[in-house]
């Protein structure tokens, strides 16, 4: 019913839309997310006609190409075929008009009816929304918020529009207002097409069956909400994602770098994207299509850094891994959770080539590693368990961060010396010579993991494994490091295995959770489903574990097994 | 843990001790022309003069002078403790690294070959090798190398096992480290004490063995040796003579052992964290 095809909209030399396409049939609704600046609100003004500018393309409604329409034209259409509830709810109402009259004004214009019908329409649809002939009385400024957002949905649904578009409509409300407002909403966009122009989230995914994200002035990804909510596959999106707070979401809020440039040649987002190449910055992705969702992105979106399958390893007769197979996104945290023993640093001594596998194959952004070698090294780094010993007592600080340098021959000897500072800087610690010449013995526990850190750091790796890197440490300098591999991950997309056998602490940082016993994974999934709605009793027994909550063995399935476990977690 | 036993045993009175005797010996076997107007082949007519101005120790049964002999024996038995050393130990580390390093068929074949030398009775192999090749000091040198590295190579081989499994140099290879890198920034620095120790203990072995064999008769004829010497003292227990002549000499030969056995001494105890004194450095 809706269509749109190619749609430019430019003020002047500035271009706001490079090329919408979207389509919604009636009874659909499309929810457009975005930051600030990305042209959500100009979508919607140019659908009304509204938006100034000189557009081209087409957008066509109920047959008509809405851009090739007079104004006059445009003029009958808007109030009674499309109704837009604007952002702003102060400026929208006339002051010096009682609300009935205002809105028996929408009803006067669109149909030749006499003043008392109008009248009367309008109170009975300012009572749908929840107000009463006493408040259809008042003037706007006698209203709350909540109040004047509802005239303004009632002055929109008057004329019965078969197009609705709501920018913003909660944005400044408060969550009972909002969610009494989202329940008006629900029943008001039945039946219609419905655009929700909104940078909430929780807003989207409760009005919205389709959800389309746009930067730039152009759609990166479209797909059902759910979908996208749950597996985002732009790297914008999940970065939308990631800083939005939501109840749901147990990792902690990450943000994305940079900011949003109109002027950019190639994909819009290439300059803040972790994971951009060559193409990126020479050619606009076009859109592709797969399994209903949209996406714009040269990489296919956010693409798989590592992928184990199948890795068997037996140490004699004894089993250490068997058939483990797993997936790490760019960009993402995968938290290998488990008790000691269960295999979690045999897993990522394979990775790393310090074991051989029997069997199974480890592949690195798409290709198959046969032999650990430099390459592979500078893209793979691993922080180990105890810092104390993985930095060698005859290194000094500045020595044990140019070590990685040296074997990788990477710049020349000053370069290193300045990227061993970058890199020190990162992790923060001091870089004077005093701390340089530093041993490790003189370094307290975190520092020295910090130095650890910054080793593996300075080659800038795509991922990183961190083996327990934070169990020596106090939970003050454990907030510090965690918050500092979060914070890489926001600024370089790196991708990190956290290997851990504490549950909590997964929570907080992981996108992923794997949960692994007596060398196999039990379950993996989304933190936040795994940590909710745990499958495998072993996994459930952990989560109690981890909250307190000791009772129970999880379904009973191997209840002697279980008491062991209960005794070495709780 | 971070220890340098190097510099720590520079404050150690037991190895002061052990570097001044061996030092004063050096300087002994150094200048030993001038502090003698003899040469040691020199035929001074005397026959078992006792001490006076001209001979310090008298002369012995050929009428040589003694103290002149004493000082370039000590020549000798410098030469073998440190060539022994250097060629042991070298033997040692090579062998005993790679075989840790290489593993597999490599290191079974030095390992077994190891143990077949250590179960020769050295002194037996050697004296009948020497008495068959004509004794020479190069071939004595050689010899003791040959049946003494096989211990080196043992403790070099079980530290570099060890080594190689210490969290820093898997982190190394991690890094993208090459065997070249690990050897030469990870395992020799972590060596070099045992190394140091190894080439004294090879050093005290070697001046022991050559002593120990010129005294039973198998040394070069034309080198003066301590055990050598000694042995000719013996002869003449029945005279006086041999105070000046014997105790002199074996007064010599302890020394250096001793000189060496505190210098190794105090390595040991700096290294091994057992042998420590007042240890709280961890």
């Amino acid at each position: 019913m809706l269509s749109i095809k190619d749609l430019l909209v430019s003020f002047g030399k500035k271009q706001i839309l490079r090329g919408i396409d979207l389509s919604l049939e009636r009874g659909e609704c499309l929810a457009i997310i975005g930051e600030s600046g990305a042209g959500k609100t100009t979508l919607g003004l140019s659908i009304m006609g509204l938006a100034g500018g000189s557009a081209t393309g087409e957008i066509s409604f109920q047959g008509k190409n809405l851009l090739a329409l007079s104004p006059e034209e445009l003029r009958q259409l808007r109030g009674r075929e499309m109704a837009m509830v604007f952002q702003n709810v102060e400026d929208a109402l006339d002051p010096v008009q009682r609300i009935e009259g205002q809105i028996a004004e929408a009803i006067a214009v669109h149909r030749s009816i006499s003043a008392r019908s109008a009248r009367e329409a309008a109170l009975q649809h300012l009572l749908f929304v929840g107000l009463d002939s006493e408040k259809a009385r008042m003037y706007p400024h006698q209203l709350s918020g909540g109040e004047r957002q509802r005239v303004l949905i009632a002055m929109a649904l008057v004329n019965d529009p078969d197009l609705l578009i709501l920018d913003e409509p909660t944005a400044s409300l408060d969550a009972l207002t909002k969610a009494d407002m989202v329940r008006l909403f629900r029943s008001s966009i039945l039946g219609r097409v419905c655009l929700v122009i909104t940078h909430d989230i929780s807003l989207a995914a409760d009005l919205a069956d389709k959800m389309a994200v746009l930067y730039a002035g152009r759609i990166v990804e479209m797909g059902s909400v759910q979908d996208i909510l749950r597996t985002p596959r732009h790297p914008y999106t999940r970065g939308l994602i990631r800083s939005y707070p939501s109840m749901n979401a147990t990792k902690d809020l990450q943000g994305i770098p940079g900011r949003m440039d109109h002027g950019l040649s190639g994909c819009p987002f290439h300059e803040r994207c972790t994971q951009s190449i060559d193409i990126c910055s020479r050619l606009v992705p076009p859109p592709q299509e797969k399994d209903g969702r949209t996406i714009a992105c040269h990489r296919g979106g956010i693409v798989p850094l590592l992928e184990v399958e199948g890795i068997s390893l037996n140490f004699d007769s004894y089993s250490a891994l068997s058939d483990v197979s797993l997936t790490l996104y760019e960009g993402e945290t995968l938290a290998l959770v488990g008790e000691s023993g269960s295999g979690k640093t045999t897993l990522s001594k394979v990775i790393m080539g310090i074991y051989n596998a029997d069997k199974g194959a480890i592949v690195l952004e798409g290709q198959r590693v046969s032999k650990w070698d430099g390459a592979f090294y500078s893209r793979v780094q691993m922080v180990f368990q105890n810092p104390r010993e993985s930095v060698s007592h005859r290194m000094n600080v500045l020595e044990a961060v140019l070590e990685p340098l040296q074997v990788q021959n990477l710049g020349s000897p000053e370069e290193r010396i300045r990227m061993a500072k970058e890199v020190l800087d990162q992790v923060e610690l001091p870089n004077d010579d005093d701390f340089l010449r530093r041993y490790p013995h003189e370094l307290s526990g975190g520092e020295v993991q910090r130095v650890a850190i910054a080793r593996a750091m300075v080659l800038r790796p795509k991922l990183l494994i961190a083996d327990e890197p934070t169990s020596a440490l106090d939970p003050s300098v454990q907030a510090k490091i965690l918050k500092l591999l979060l914070n890489l991950q926001e600024k370089t997309g790196l991708a990190i295995i956290f290997i851990t056998h504490d549950i909590a602490l997964a929570r907080k940082v992981s996108d992923q959770i794997a949960v692994m016993r007596e060398g196999r994974i039990v379950e993996m999934g989304r933190a936040n489903e795994i940590l909710a709605e745990p499958r495998h009793h072993y996994t459930r027994l952990l989560v109690n574990c981890a909250g307190g909550r000791s009772e129970g063995n999880g379904g009973g399935l191997h209840p002697a097994e279980d008491s062991l476990a209960i005794r070495r977690f709780c | 843990m971070h220890i340098d036993p190097l510099a720590e045993i520079r404050q150690d009175p037991m190895a002061r001790m052990g570097l001044f005797i061996l030092a004063a010996i050096s300087l002994m076997a150094l200048f030993a022309p001038l502090l003698s107007s003899y040469s040691p082949n020199d035929y001074t007519g005397k026959i078992f003069s006792p001490p006076d101005m001209d001979h310090p120790l008298g002369t012995d049964s050929v009428g040589q002078d003694i103290w002149v002999r004493l000082l370039y024996g000590a020549r000798t038995s410098l030469i073998v403790a440190g060539a022994v050393a250097i060629i042991s130990s070298t033997l040692s580390l090579l062998i005993g690294a790679t075989a840790a390093l290489i593993g597999g068929f490599y290191e079974r074949f030095c390992m077994r070959t190891i143990d077949a030398i250590t179960s020769l009775p050295s002194i037996v192999v050697m004296i009948l090798v020497a008495a068959y090749l004509r004794p020479s000091l190069m071939l004595l040198i050689l010899l003791i190398s040959a049946l003494s590295w096989p211990t080196g190579a043992r403790i070099v081989r079980s530290q570099v096992l060890s080594l190689k499994e210490r969290a820093h140099i898997t982190a190394a290879r991690t890094f993208g480290a090459g065997k070249r890198h690990i050897i030469t920034t990870h395992i020799l620095p972590e060596l070099s004490p045992i190394i140091t120790s190894m080439m004294m203990m090879d050093a005290r072995r070697a001046v022991f063995m050559e002593a120990g064999l010129a005294f039973l008769g198998v040394s070069d004829p034309l080198v003066i040796s301590w055990g050598k010497m000694m042995h000719q003292a013996m002869a003449f227990t029945y005279l006086d003579v041999w105070k000046w002549w014997l105790v002199p000499t074996g007064f010599a030969l302890s020394a250096t052992l001793i000189g060496i056995s505190f210098l190794s001494f105090s390595l040991e105890a700096a290294m091994d964290p057992r042998l420590r004194k007042g240890n709280v450095r961890l």
